[in-house]
């Protein structure tokens, strides 16, 4: 048997101590609990009334009886935005990560790392404004434009001649908050990255393109899948941004990306929360919330499961 | 200049780096390569009028693409070719993030401006509609209420979260991966579900009705992460010689961490409270459902409150243009104050590793 050079805490102060330090940390286990437990037995009318078809079914009606809370299309539409989110978002990520870590001076590195922990910073209620007033507009003539060429693609086809509050423009609305979170996390991947490794791949011929897509990449793509996912996690719970810039509707749209309408279960909780029924409609939306909260609480836990295993070094 | 150099030993040769010269050809090639397609592009979209986007995308880019190509193979060889992709995507990647961030900056900075007064800051919202004009009312008593709501969040919250990272860094017990990678997940917390959260654990049950408190406990598990996390760090960074000198000498455990551990990780863990403030102090959808809105000031945490961040909501919803000012002032007014926190933050981190390396 290993022997530990360990004493265990004898004094009562330092048992004091521990017994905090530890209950502290049982609280953030409790924490979690606790809004899984309230959330579930405030939602549970609402759930077995409407069964399985609350997540499947997409009709949201209060004048029926019973009432109809279905939000399979406001599931549909967070993944979709979300997905978008993340095609978009990645590349800058990368991009970014690759430029301040190898590209950079010492200066500019610092001025963009800065900036970029700055976007990380901006609450999604500026974002929001400025995706309203700002980026609505100058996205919607792009739509234009690429419905007119590529309009005959499937999912850049539009029906009607309205290009604003479409989930492509929730989509880079996301992408702009999620950049931060990915290319912090592929960030420390590069700068932590064995330096001997990419010198290794110069030193035996390889040009700056085939070290990066053979060696960088592949080194770091553990922690990109993390950052990743930690981004989805954040886009799927999106709330007040993509309320402003979004056409919520209930009728569902599987991949339009340039239809002006589209879902998110975050967004349709806000707009219905403040005219609605406090006996049938507000337990449908803690239920909504509910599977918001267990969705992104996989997700995120997944992430930082893999996020850990890329970084070893963060280990004591 | 040799007469005035009293040693009498040769000055070494300044040394000789091939590698690093640099040939004054290829850097002319370069420049033409990145200022030529640019050129030839603002050329023809004016000439031939076309909208932004095109000229962008099917007049820039091609060229772009096609003069870096050119240059990387004139320079390296063919394999010089995927080199000058490489560095084309990856600057336009970044110059468009970098766009879309400035973006925002300039709008919430030029509109903020237009809209922000002495007045603004101080007056409140009572007798103010959407269309009242911008000399009167402003967000006065939003500021205190945000003040107030998030000063009793941090107060609750820095203790907890500091206490969580001690947990992480000063015990070995067999639970600290569980507590990581749960509040990891805990940091991506949809703002909307915390809100719900507490909405149903207090305001359906009746214990209490909109009310600051509870606005103050719905932000608490969005900002627990962050102080958790950074907290963690700074913790981190303290020596371990330190701690098993403490403890050598002689000290207990908890001497050991309040008389050398916590001042030595001081400055991270204010930088860890200034960061947890910064992500909270925006956040909209909790305080939407938790402390709803009031227009007169109130510094009465048990009744509804206001906010800056729902104030900006509050005004976004109209359409009006003085509706709208209203926002973007406000959104300043956020916009500031996190630019304070992190500031802030960054001079104290920064102050830090200079006296370190004074020290060494």
């Amino acid at each position: 048997m290993r022997r530990k050079l360990m004493a265990k805490p004898f004094s009562w102060q330092d048992k004091a101590f521990f017994y905090t330090v530890r209950a502290a940390a049982g609280s953030s286990l409790v924490l979690v609990a606790l809004i899984f437990a309230f959330l579930l037995a405030r939602s549970l009318p609402a759930l077995q009334q409407q069964g399985l078809g609350f997540v499947t079914g997409s009709v949201w009606d209060n004048s029926t009886t019973p009432p109809l809370f279905q939000i399979g299309s406001m599931l549909w539409g967070s993944i979709l935005i979300a997905f978008l989110g993340i095609i978009l978002a990645v590349p800058m990520s990368v991009a970014v990560s690759y430029f301040i870590v190898f590209l950079a001076g010492k200066r500019v590195k610092a001025i963009a790392t800065t900036l970029i922990d700055l976007l990380a910073a901006l609450p999604s209620i500026v974002i929001g404004l400025w995706g309203i007033a700002v980026f609505a507009p100058a996205g919607a003539e792009w739509s234009q434009l690429i419905n007119k060429y590529l309009g005959w693609l499937p999912f850049f086809s539009s029906t009607t001649n309205n290009f604003l509050g479409t989930p492509f423009i929730a989509g880079w609305i996301v992408a702009v908050m999620i950049v931060p979170i990915i290319s912090s996390v592929t960030r420390e991947i590069f700068s932590q990255m064995d330096r001997e490794l990419i010198n290794a791949a110069l030193a035996l011929g390889g040009s700056k393109a085939s070290t990066f897509l053979k060696v960088i990449l592949p080194t770091a793509s553990g922690g990109i899948v993390g950052g990743v996912l930690l981004g989805l996690g954040r886009a799927l719970g999106e709330t007040v941004a993509i309320f402003f810039v979004l056409n919520l509707s209930f009728d569902i749209n599987w991949a339009g990306v340039l239809e002006s309408r589209g879902g998110s279960i975050a967004s349709m909780i806000l707009s219905k929360f403040g005219e609605a029924d406090p006996k049938t409609e507000i337990p449908a939306l803690l239920a909504a919330g509910l599977v918001l909260f267990i969705v992104t609480l996989l997700v995120n836990s997944l992430a930082a499961v893999i996020v850990d295993r890329a970084q070893p070094w963060r280990k004591i | 200049m040799t007469l005035l150099n009293p040693s009498p030993t040769p000055q070494p040769r300044p040394a000789i780096e091939p590698w690093k010269t640099k040939n004054p050809i290829n850097t002319r090639l370069v420049v033409a390569a990145s200022v030529i397609p640019a050129v030839i592009a603002v050329a023809l979209t004016a000439i031939f009028q076309l909208a932004g986007p095109i000229g962008l995308i099917l007049v820039f880019m091609p060229l772009q693409i096609i003069a870096a190509g050119a240059a990387g193979v004139r320079i390296y060889g063919r394999k010089g070719f995927a080199d000058a992709m490489l560095i084309i995507f990856t600057i336009f990647f970044s110059s468009l993030v970098a766009v879309l961030l400035l973006s925002v900056l300039w709008s919430v900075i030029s509109q903020g401006f237009k809209t922000i007064s002495p007045q603004f800051l101080f007056q409140n919202n009572k007798y103010i509609s959407a269309t009242t004009d911008l000399a009167y009312g402003g967000v006065g008593h939003a500021i205190i209420g945000t003040l107030l709501v998030v000063g009793l969040t941090t107060l609750v919250t820095v203790p907890l979260g500091v206490a969580i990272a001690v947990y992480l860094t000063e015990t070995r017990d067999r639970g600290r991966n569980v507590v990581r990678t749960l509040l990891q997940a805990l940091s991506g917390l949809p703002s909307v579900v915390a809100g719900l959260f507490v909405y149903s654990a207090l305001i359906v049950t009746g214990i209490t009705g909109y009310a600051g408190w509870a606005g103050s406990l719905a932000l608490m598990p969005l900002m627990l992460p962050t102080v958790a996390r950074v907290a963690e760090e700074a913790l981190r960074l303290v020596p371990m010689e330190l701690r098993t000198g403490a403890l050598a000498l002689g000290a207990p455990a908890y001497r050991a961490f309040f008389m050398v551990t916590l001042p030595a990780a001081k400055t991270g863990l204010v930088t860890a409270c200034l960061l947890g403030v910064a992500r909270v102090i925006g956040e909209t959808a909790p305080l939407l459902l938790t402390i709803n809105s009031r227009n007169e000031t109130s510094i009465d945490l048990t009744s509804p409150m206001a906010s800056l961040p729902t104030y900006v909501y509050q005004y976004i919803s109209n359409s009006y243009d003085t509706s709208i000012q209203r926002a973007w002032g406000a959104a300043l007014v956020i916009l500031m104050l996190v630019a304070i926190l992190f500031a802030t933050a960054r001079l104290i981190s920064s102050g830090k590793k200079i006296n370190l390396r004074k020290r060494k």
